[in-house]
């Protein structure tokens, strides 16, 4: 397979990770969360290129902390989750430069990191993204009804006997694992994009989970493949094309959504 | 060296520059960030630096290092304005303001990846040059800071009544679609104006920062003001001098805007710790 082949197969399989885990962005409103993440985790993928490791795996622990510190603060007495994620998003990042101004000489340059380079994806790039997308759709498929109980209600989810913890742990799990395997292709600043806008773009014209994930996920492979067909077309970087397409959907889906709740009112009138 | 580095390394006529630049910052983004910590505008804040991108980019375009300033306003302004129309709407959700703030990030990358050498132009962008600030970018600086604390004072009253009070403040007639585009406005001035010394980036940090250092010591609302203004402020200046020590003594080059961040993180770090053991100390004796 030519590079643009593989690009094309990563756009694919990234454009329906992100649909499956941006459903459950969306739903647990965990969209600041998930935008703290994708910035934090450029400090891992520097100190990886600087220590020589892989990046990917930089960013897989530099998340796993990060989801640590972002519960703990949390849940401190007049900070809360808001907080928390400022601060590790800004802290992250100035982390990141502060590594990158220190090694002058690192080869890989900074925008590789936050704007993501999809044409140059190797082949386990995209075996990770596949691995990563059959962990989340089998989740969703064994323990989707725990993950939307808790979701939409968190006390009852609690009282009927069930650990909130451990499905917490899925789910912010399921958005890291996702957050790191896409930064190779779109970027840490970009693929918040592509995780959130298909799914809330499956959110506005639809009126049930179960018909809002397959939605989500179409408009999430639309978006990757049509950014990246549009990136080679224009001839502009793939990360920026595929954000804007995912935006574009999602545009669409609010106009949609209007026109559509305008005419439902006034069909009932 | 001995302790009078503290002050002597300011007698440079850049780095008096980059301490008045960090100054003003610290003021102006400490008195907003306070209301930005109350609101829970963090992820807003989030949205209009991002917004402020493309903004530099196409002012770069047009009119070379002079358009930059109005590129970054422009930009600004109409994020504040889409993402303030936007919560009036009930689109408030914070997938909406997601979606925002990366397509506006989008633009500008799309924009930039089209033209030659744009690497080092995006990291400029991103990153800042704090060292490098010139008088008139400081008056810039010093304009656009003025502009926005003056928004929030003329504002304050509504401001603090929409912060505890929605729904009081809307019946009131008093928190309406102006009292939260004002904020919106002054966070992005704070912005624009930040974004060219630390990058547009690392101006969040002094926006979330000190508020949320306030919020740990002190409950008087009043109090939260000059706590963020003088945590913000004593992190710019050891900052500076932790980075002019490590590049003269050691010849080590960190970023000046991030090593102020972390001087500034490390501090929120300090407090948080002090503060849960104040909590446990009081509990101890109450028992």
């Amino acid at each position: 397979m030519g590079f643009f082949e593989l690009a094309l197969l990563e756009a694919l399989l990234l454009g329906a990770l992100c649909g499956v885990v941006g459903t459950i962005v969306v739903l647990r409103r965990r969209a600041f969360f998930t935008t703290a993440l994708t910035h934090a985790t450029y400090p891992g993928g520097v100190a990886a290129a600087i220590l020589g490791l892989d990046i990917v795996a930089g960013a897989a622990v530099a998340s796993v902390g990060l989801v640590l510190i972002m519960t703990v603060l949390g849940r401190v007495r007049r900070q809360g989750p808001q907080v928390a994620a400022g601060i590790v998003l800004t802290s992250g990042f100035a982390l990141g430069t502060m590594l990158q101004s220190l090694n002058p000489s690192l080869p890989v340059q900074a925008d590789t990191f936050l704007v993501g380079s999809i044409l140059t994806v190797s082949v386990t790039d995209i075996v990770l993204t596949g691995v990563v997308l059959v962990v989340a759709v089998a989740a969703v498929a064994l323990v989707g009804k725990e993950l939307l109980f808790s979701t939409f209600d968190p006390s009852g989810f609690r009282a009927a006997g069930f650990r909130p913890g451990s499905i917490d742990l899925l789910a912010l799990g399921l958005i890291a694992a996702t957050v790191v395997v896409a930064m190779p292709a779109v970027g840490s600043i970009l693929s918040i994009s592509l995780i959130v806008a298909p799914a809330a773009a499956a959110r506005l014209v639809t009126d049930s989970v179960s018909r809002m994930l397959p939605v989500a996920v179409v408009v999430g492979i639309a978006s990757g493949v049509l950014g990246l067909l549009a990136s080679r077309a224009f001839s502009v970087a793939a990360g920026g094309a595929i954000t804007l397409v995912a935006a574009g959907f999602f545009v669409l889906a609010l106009i949609v959504s209007q026109v559509l709740g305008r005419s439902r009112v006034r069909a009932r009138a | 060296m001995g302790i009078e580095v503290l002050w002597e390394a300011f007698q440079l006529p850049f780095m008096a520059r980059s301490l008045a630049t960090v100054l003003l910052l610290a003021v102006a983004s400490g008195v907003i960030g306070v209301f930005v910590n109350l609101r829970g505008l963090e992820f807003v804040s989030d949205g209009l630096v991002h917004a402020v991108f493309p903004g530099l980019v196409i002012g770069f375009a047009v009119a070379s290092t002079g358009g930059l300033i109005w590129g970054a306003f422009a930009a600004a302004l109409i994020g504040a304005v889409l993402l303030t129309v936007a919560e009036r709407r009930g689109l408030g959700s914070d997938a909406t303001i997601a979606v925002v703030l990366t397509s506006m990030f989008g633009i500008g990358i799309v924009i930039v990846s089209r033209q030659q050498g744009y690497v080092a132009q995006l990291e400029q962008l991103l990153f800042g040059r704090l060292l490098t600030v010139t008088d008139a970018q400081l008056a810039q600086i010093a304009v656009l800071s003025a502009i926005a604390v003056l928004l929030i004072a003329a504002t304050g009253k509504e401001q603090l009544f929409r912060a505890f009070d929605r729904h009081g403040a809307r019946a009131a007639g008093r928190g309406g679609f102006g009292v939260e585009l004002v904020l919106n406005v002054a966070v992005a001035l704070v912005v624009v104006a930040g974004a060219q010394a630390i990058g547009s980036l690392l101006v969040l940090a002094l926006l979330i920062v000190p508020a949320a250092i306030g919020r740990l010591v002190t409950r008087r609302f009043a109090v939260l003001f000059p706590i963020a203004v003088l945590s913000a402020a004593l992190a710019g200046w050891a900052g500076l001098v932790i980075g002019f020590t490590a590049s003269v003594g050691a010849g080590l080059t960190p970023s000046p805007g991030a090593t102020v961040v972390l001087v500034l993180v490390a501090l929120y770090v300090v407090v948080l710790l002090g503060s849960l053991a104040a909590t446990r100390m009081r509990r101890a004796a109450v028992r």
